[in-house]
């Protein structure tokens, strides 16, 4: 019926640099995230 | 010398807005989508009203205007400037007609506050908006200020190379992404388009996490994830994302505004497969430093008050709130009465110089931006060094952003005249703010808020507010969206006219 099958593998290699680019920046969200959290955790523990 | 204006001076810049002036009225057909989907016929003929001044106004300008004249960059900024004014005000007139504010004055206010990504509101009541009225409020800040109502135009309408290149300075936007234009723009909407659908599947998923029924948290998730990334701010309630009091929608919010902060370049580099910028990038570095360093500081402030107590209250309210003023964004979860009664002074005007510095250049986000801040710290390194070391070394800077940059004199300048400017017209604003009887830090909180095009707001933003601070506060986020040269570009042309007159 002219659809192509979906191969996963195709996918991601022809998308690698985008999808790794998502996960990178998704990656440096998480680290700020983390960091500040952890600041904000340790600063409640000194605190009491 | 500066050469006298012309008419054909004036019809270069007319007729290049009637363009974007038409796409106005194609694009407010989009909330009518809306309005039909959730049966508010009632609301259409606002919308119709709006679409048909924009076609009047556009094709006034496009027959009487029509001249076949290349832009200068002159006619570019004042296009700009002027553009930035005109598209907000005709996007108001559904907002006024459908009694979305008190009166024409607010829903300019509003408009204007969309468009530029800003997110003060004046709307009346948020709550019981109907949803197609909601939807544009929120559709105009991800089109002004997500991807920029200039780069929506030369993607669709396409016009020649130079005066594109021109028109995107006016936008106060960078033109290095890929040699053609109209490329880059279609790239900066695909990369804007890439994360509204991310981030309409983050807070979406949150939203039902949280209970909210399906229906209701694609359309709250898709508003939200729209001005999230437009660092814009407008919320669906009127508590903004106070209202839904979960975690998980406030870390949706913190994915979506920090990507939303930074340089498209950037995200094009890394999405292109140069992932190691993202570690490398000045810009970036220098943004996860000033959050560190604001969250601790805010965190450790509000925590001294016993204001919260717990590691992760100081994360939900301190870091949040850094973290919407660092990115221009404006979303919040305590509400603006405990910011201005309850806060400490110190927390209030730590999150303004937050205001004030602002995201990454070429980004969604406004303020001074964190390049010409990184720019600047290097330069006066680079005074230091030489006042230190002998007059015969050599002192040589460089700074990496998407390359190897070198720090010369002019991109110094460059920084410091946008810095400079910014700071004048902050003073300008706290000063007016402060003369209609607010406290000095509340004044410094709400205008920074303004001219950075934020939107958190210390309770200072509302309907009740005396008009002058109104026009005062529209002005100044209309001016801190085109980095005020394009205004100071439209002052001079203006008074290039009253001097010297408009030659035939």
């Amino acid at each position: 019926m002219g659809l192509r099958k979906f191969s996963l593998r195709a996918f991601l290699k022809k998308n690698f640099d985008f999808i790794t680019g998502i996960l990178s920046e998704a990656g440096l969200t998480a680290v700020i995230m983390g960091v500040t959290l952890v600041i904000c955790v340790l600063l409640a523990l000194i605190s009491q | 010398m500066i050469l006298p204006l012309t008419r054909e001076d004036l019809k270069v810049i007319g007729y290049n807005m009637s363009k974007i002036v038409y796409l106005i009225g194609v694009l407010l057909f989009l909330p009518i989508i809306v309005a039909v989907i959730y049966g508010e016929f009632d609301v259409i003929p606002c919308f119709l009203v709006g679409i048909a001044i924009a076609f009047i106004f556009g094709s006034l300008l496009h027959h009487f205007l029509k001249t076949e004249k290349e832009m200068e960059l002159k006619h570019a900024l004042v296009m700009a400037a002027l553009i930035w004014l005109v598209a907000p005000l005709l996007a108001s007139v559904p907002i006024w007609l459908a009694n979305a504010t008190a009166s024409y004055l607010d829903a300019s206010f509003e408009s204007i506050s969309g468009f530029t990504g800003t997110g003060l509101t004046l709307a009346t009541d948020i709550d019981h908006l109907s949803h197609s009225i909601n939807f544009l409020r929120h559709f105009l800040q991800f089109l002004g200020d997500g991807i920029g109502i200039i780069v929506v135009s030369l993607s669709i309408l396409g016009t020649t190379e130079m005066s594109s290149v021109l028109a995107f300075k006016g936008e106060a936007k960078d033109v290095g992404i890929r040699p053609s234009i109209v490329r880059t723009s279609r790239i900066i909407i695909g990369i804007a388009v890439t994360f509204l659908l991310i981030g309409t599947i983050l807070f979406t998923a949150a939203g039902v996490y949280a209970g909210l029924d399906p229906g209701t948290a694609v359309f709250d998730g898709l508003n939200h994830s729209m001005t999230g990334y437009a660092t814009g701010g407008f919320s669906v309630r009127s508590q903004n994302l106070l209202y839904y009091h979960n975690v998980w929608i406030e870390v949706a919010a913190i994915v979506i505004m920090i990507i939303g902060a930074l340089n498209f370049n950037l995200h094009y580099a890394v999405l292109g497969g140069k992932r190691r910028e993202i570690l490398r990038n000045m810009e970036v570095r220098v943004l996860l430093l000033f959050l560190v360093v604001f969250g601790m500081f805010v965190s450790a402030n509000l925590l001294q008050l016993n204001l919260y107590s717990s590691g992760e209250a100081l994360f939900r309210k301190g870091v949040f709130h850094v973290i919407s003023a660092q990115t221009t964004t404006g979303f919040q979860t305590v509400p603006s009465s405990i910011l201005m009664f309850v806060w400490p002074v110190l927390s209030i005007l730590l999150l303004s110089i937050a205001m004030l510095i602002g995201g990454c250049a070429n980004s969604t986000s406004g303020g001074i931006k964190l390049l010409r801040v990184g720019v600047l710290f290097k330069s006066l390194v680079m005074d230091i060094k030489r006042a230190l070391l002998p007059k015969s070394a050599v002192v040589k800077g460089s700074f990496h952003h998407i390359d190897d940059v070198p720090l010369t004199d002019t991109v110094v300048k460059g920084a410091a005249v946008i810095a400079l400017s910014y700071l004048i017209l902050f003073s300008f604003g706290t000063m007016i703010t402060v003369a209609h009887g607010y406290s000095m830090e509340d004044s410094m909180f709400e205008t920074s808020s303004a001219l950075s095009n934020v939107g958190l707001s210390s309770g200072i933003t509302s309907p009740a507010m005396p008009a002058t601070l109104k026009v005062t506060y529209m002005f100044l986020m209309w001016a801190g969206k085109l980095e005020i040269i394009a205004i100071f570009v439209l002052i001079g042309f203006i008074i290039l006219a009253l001097r010297k007159g408009i030659r035939k």
